[in-house]
């Protein structure tokens, strides 16, 4: 127990009064001859150990009395006794308050609201002799004015202050407020952490946060801590991921979600309703049964009608917490393409035919591919901007106006793939189509003939894939393997880079020549593939890999794979956009309103921004206000800010080395009265029941 | 002066009757429930062996051949006492008037009003170990005697109602109208029962219970020494603490003792001292002249 006020303490020497005067009062009573003695005989020995009682009570409410109003005058509070010995008095004062995403808990009202309550509170509790500041507990906080008398000021930012959406560190904020109070000319330090005191925001296994003295020292700060949630438990359950992935088999543009559900509290929950939102709009609905502190998915699916970006949510049914209960992703659903395969080796033997496994596995179920197989001599003829790509598969040298057509389609946007084979002459295709290729053929190597018995040992193999270009993204772990077990027993060697061209090597072949070459032609995209697309110089064509690395290559080609795809930061985080080289983002806006400045990165790394605030869907726009849409991206809240367990406050005391836990309500002394209103209170019903008694 | 001139007046406009139970000797007021010697007659009866011969009216027996008796209106005189109690406690008196002083004044009125008829009066003051006796009388220089008997009454000793029942049941031969002014503070259990006994002996009893103000309403407040007015007791008490226990015992005991005289059938007056007593004794004589 420390006092604020000690000199008060003096007054209690009052209450020795009622004894003394018990003692000492001597005053002679009336005599008074009285006839009817025999009856006041009587009702004194009946009443005579009521009154005993009478008296002993009024003694002890008279000295209570006397006791109770100079030690509310003392302002006392709860301490240690290590604490007490050498913090009395005024003491400079720090007030952390929690914006962590467990203030956003509430039953009616946020506990954030009552935080407010009780940080306004314990400002209005300090002396006016103690001076204060108030740090708002952000992912950087700072004193909100250096400690001083600016009650106002302070008040005004803890009414300005919001919850955020993550998990604030608070050991890092209650160390800014320990160091915020060592300008302060008093040799008392107090620190007023008001918290929900969840795990992941506050770590006991840190040491606890130490001032500095007035020369120096490290000085143990007095610690009160005001528990909003009342020694409750926080019970959450949250959308904790949404795993987004097409689904062919269910038809085109078809994608599955599967959603990871996590149920934190110690109570198991049956049939939660979670629905699937697609741009906003409910489109599937589920259940899920969740056990005690346990976690469960639940994957929902939807078929968009058209290619394209689109938002899709997963909502679940709203608790205290709703911030969590919905997790967004931004798709890039791809759209119907068109692409005109050219056949350079046409055969009625559809297993030579040069198209067949192109066509094949660009018409597959599920492919956003629709293609058309023309010879060389009718393709010429097509008008190219009917399409989105065109693959020229082992294809004679074009005419020199056809080549000029092609350079013109890949400029405005259009996608060409080129493979190789024995119809390609290395030097007439480089006197032609030499400019649009990423780099320029050389010859014709022939690791061994296909024919040879050994031929399948001796064939060339791929060594190095770039798994990080979206072509390649898929072939990972068996896929890779699958991929890389691919022969190949002749290709295109290819020269230098040209000047001036980008050129990206997808793959290698195990002497180092490229076997995937990827390069950017004005608005348009150029895919070299170093072999046959039918079984003549390679086995690809009959490998698992070709059909998805034929789809993607498309995809790639026109434009509907990016990197944005995999865009997902957690709230509190930077995202990082790579932009086409015609994009120029400036801004990513929420739907709430809030902005993130977008900055570019150097040597062409795209443009980066955050941490980001909050979560949900976000768009970016260029400085023009024009929205990109194939940027957008969502952000989500951390798992880890979801779980709203608890520390007790028994291991916050042991924690903080004191007993001045406090609670705003039951479970503990109420935080919000201070003690003196209860001993004022004490006294005043103690006089009125004296004066009740001194009645009868 | 004891008697009130205007008490005195307001009384006489009254005829004091007494029950028919009580004998009188004065003629046309007082009806004798028996048959004795008188010169007025009533009628005749059978002679029976035992009669009185001289009674027989020979008159008749010439008439009727038969023998009858003659019998006769009997007038007589109502014989009343006043029992004063003049012990230490009646001389407690918060209203001007002690209990003694109040008891003195109400039996020396009832004794004029009955001299003044013709009845006869006496009265009786007693205390512990002590009675004053003046026997009753009808003449009309007795009541002086009374008076100056009364005045001479001053409050000591314990009260004792015992003895005096029975000295009253010694010396009243015949069926008299006993009245007694007493504050009743008798710690002997059976001391209200004695008094009451005398109604057995077909004595007409009338109590006069006579209580103080400040015996009723208890009005001390500060911490008071309380001493006996009988005896040598004292004990210092806080009045407030006590008040509502002492009015709740004393109304105990007044309720006990008013129905103890109704259950022995006898009249029961409850006097205050700060009452006018003109109006107690008219409500007494009025409430007797409804019984006849």
């Amino acid at each position: 127990m420390t006092f604020g006020q000690p000199l008060f303490l003096l007054g209690t020497a009052a209450a020795l009064i009622p004894l003394l005067v018990h003692l000492f009062d001597r005053r002679r009573p009336r005599e008074v001859p009285f006839a009817a003695l025999d009856f006041v005989l009587r009702s004194q020995k009946r009443t005579a150990s009521r009154l005993k009682l009478k008296r002993l009570l009024l003694y002890l409410l008279r000295t209570l009395v006397l006791l109770a109003v100079p030690i509310a005058l003392a302002r006392p509070s709860f301490a240690t006794a290590e604490a007490a010995s050498v913090k009395r008095g005024v003491a400079a004062t720090s007030i952390v308050v929690d914006t962590s995403l467990a203030l956003r808990w509430g039953e009616g009202t946020r506990l954030f609201e009552r935080a407010k309550d009780e940080a306004k509170s314990a400002l209005r509790g300090l002396s006016g002799e103690e001076p204060a500041t108030v740090v708002i507990c952000t992912r950087n906080p700072t004193p909100v004015a250096p400690v001083g008398f600016e009650r106002a000021r302070l008040m005004g930012a803890i009414d300005d202050a919001a919850p955020g959406f993550e998990a604030i560190d608070l050991n890092r904020c209650l160390e800014v407020a320990a160091r915020s109070l060592d300008d302060s000319p008093l040799p008392n330090r107090r620190l007023v952490l008001v918290s929900a005191l969840t795990q992941a925001s506050l770590r006991l296994e840190a040491q606890p946060p130490m001032g500095a003295g007035l020369k120096g020292e490290k000085v143990k700060p007095e610690f009160v801590v005001r528990d909003v949630a009342k020694g409750k438990d926080l019970p959450n359950r949250a959308l904790v991921d949404v795993h987004a992935e097409a689904a062919p088999q269910l038809g085109p543009r078809a994608w599955q979600f599967t959603f990871t559900v996590r149920n934190f509290s110690k109570e198991a929950a049956r049939d939660v309703e979670l629905l699937l939102e697609v741009n906003g709009e409910v489109v599937q609905k589920g259940f899920v049964d969740l056990a005690a502190e346990g976690t469960a998915q639940k994957t929902l699916s939807w078929r968009f009608a058209q290619g394209g970006v689109a938002t899709v949510t997963g909502r679940l049914e709203a608790d205290a917490l709703p911030d969590d209960d919905a997790h967004s992703v931004v798709l890039s659903v791809p759209r119907v393409l068109t692409a005109l395969i050219v056949n350079g080796s046409p055969s009625p033997q559809k297993y030579k035919d040069e198209a067949f496994f192109t066509e094949a596995a660009l018409s597959a179920t599920g492919s956003p591919v629709k293609a058309v197989v023309r010879d060389a001599d009718a393709a010429w003829r097509e008008k190219l901007s009917d399409y989105d790509v065109v693959l020229l598969l082992n294809v004679d040298t074009p005419p020199a106006e056809v080549a000029r057509a092609l350079g013109e389609f890949v400029n405005a946007g259009g996608g060409l793939f080129v493979s190789v084979g024995d119809r390609v002459d290395p030097d007439a295709w480089n006197a032609v189509m030499g400019g649009l290729l990423p780099r320029k053929l050389r010859v014709v190597k022939t690791a061994v003939e296909p024919n040879q018995g050994d031929a399948s040992t001796r064939a060339a193999r791929l060594t190095q894939v770039a798994l990080d270009h979206p072509v390649m993204v898929p072939f990972t772990g068996r896929a890779r393997e699958g991929l890389l077990s691919t022969r190949f027993y002749r290709y295109a060697l290819f020269e230098g880079d040209a000047q001036g061209v980008e050129t990206e090597v997808l793959g290698t072949m195990d002497d180092g020549a490229p076997a995937f070459l990827a390069s950017r032609r004005g608005k348009g995209r150029v895919f070299v593939y170093a072999s046959t697309v039918d079984r003549d110089w390679s086995d690809l064509p009959i490998r698992t890999s070709f059909l998805p690395l034929m789809q993607r290559v498309a995809g790639w080609l026109t434009g509907t794979l990016d990197e944005r795809e995999e865009v997902r930061p957690k709230v509190g985080e930077v995202v990082t956009l790579k932009p086409e080289a015609n994009q120029s983002p400036a801004w990513a806006k929420a739907a709430s309103g809030a902005e993130v400045a977008l900055t570019a990165l150097p040597q062409g790394g795209g443009v980066t921004g955050g941490p980001m605030p909050e979560p949900g869907p976000w768009q970016v726009v260029d400085a023009k206000g024009a929205v990109l849409e194939k940027l957008g991206f969502a952000v989500a809240i951390d798992a880890g800010a979801s779980n709203l367990a608890r520390h007790g406050l028994d291991a916050l005391s042991d924690w903080l080395g004191e007993a001045s836990v406090r609670t705003s309500g039951s479970g503990g002394p109420e935080s919000s009265t201070p003690l003196w209103t209860w001993l004022l209170t004490a006294a005043v019903v103690a006089f009125f029941l004296e004066g009740l008694l001194l009645r009868k | 002066m004891l008697l009130d001139a205007a008490t005195l007046s307001r009384i006489a406009g009254l005829k004091f009757r007494a029950r028919a139970v009580v004998e009188g000797v004065l003629s046309g007021l007082h009806k004798s429930p028996t048959h004795g010697q008188s010169v007025e007659f009533a009628e005749h009866k059978d002679y029976a062996p035992g009669d009185e011969l001289r009674h027989l009216d020979w008159k008749a027996y010439g008439k009727f051949d038969k023998f009858y008796v003659k019998r006769f209106e009997h007038e007589t005189n109502l014989r009343a006492v006043m029992v004063v109690d003049t012990s230490g406690s009646m001389g407690f008196g918060t209203s001007g008037l002690s209990k003694l002083d109040v008891g003195r004044v109400m039996a020396a009125t009832l004794a004029h009003l009955l001299i003044k008829q013709q009845d006869a009066a006496g009265v009786a003051m007693v205390a512990q170990g002590r009675f004053a006796e003046i026997p009753p009388r009808s003449t009309a220089g007795h009541l002086g005697a009374i008076l100056d008997a009364l005045e001479t009454a001053s409050p000591r000793g314990l009260t004792d109602l015992a003895m005096t029942a029975d000295a009253l049941a010694e010396k009243l031969p015949r069926r008299s109208l006993v009245c007694i002014f007493s504050d009743f503070f008798d710690e002997r259990q059976d001391a209200l029962k004695r008094i009451l006994a005398l109604r057995s002996r077909k004595h007409d009893v009338a109590v006069f219970h006579l209580v103080d103000k400040a015996e009723l309403e208890f009005p001390f407040e500060d911490p008071t020494l309380f001493t006996s007015m009988e005896d040598d007791r004292r004990i210092e008490v806080n009045p407030r603490e006590i008040k509502e226990s002492y009015l709740e015992e004393f109304n105990r005991f007044l309720e006990a003792t008013q129905n103890a005289c109704r259950a022995a059938d006898c009249d029961y007056e409850r006097v205050r001292t700060d009452e006018p007593i003109d109006e107690v004794l008219l409500r007494f004589l009025g409430r007797r002249g409804g019984k006849l």
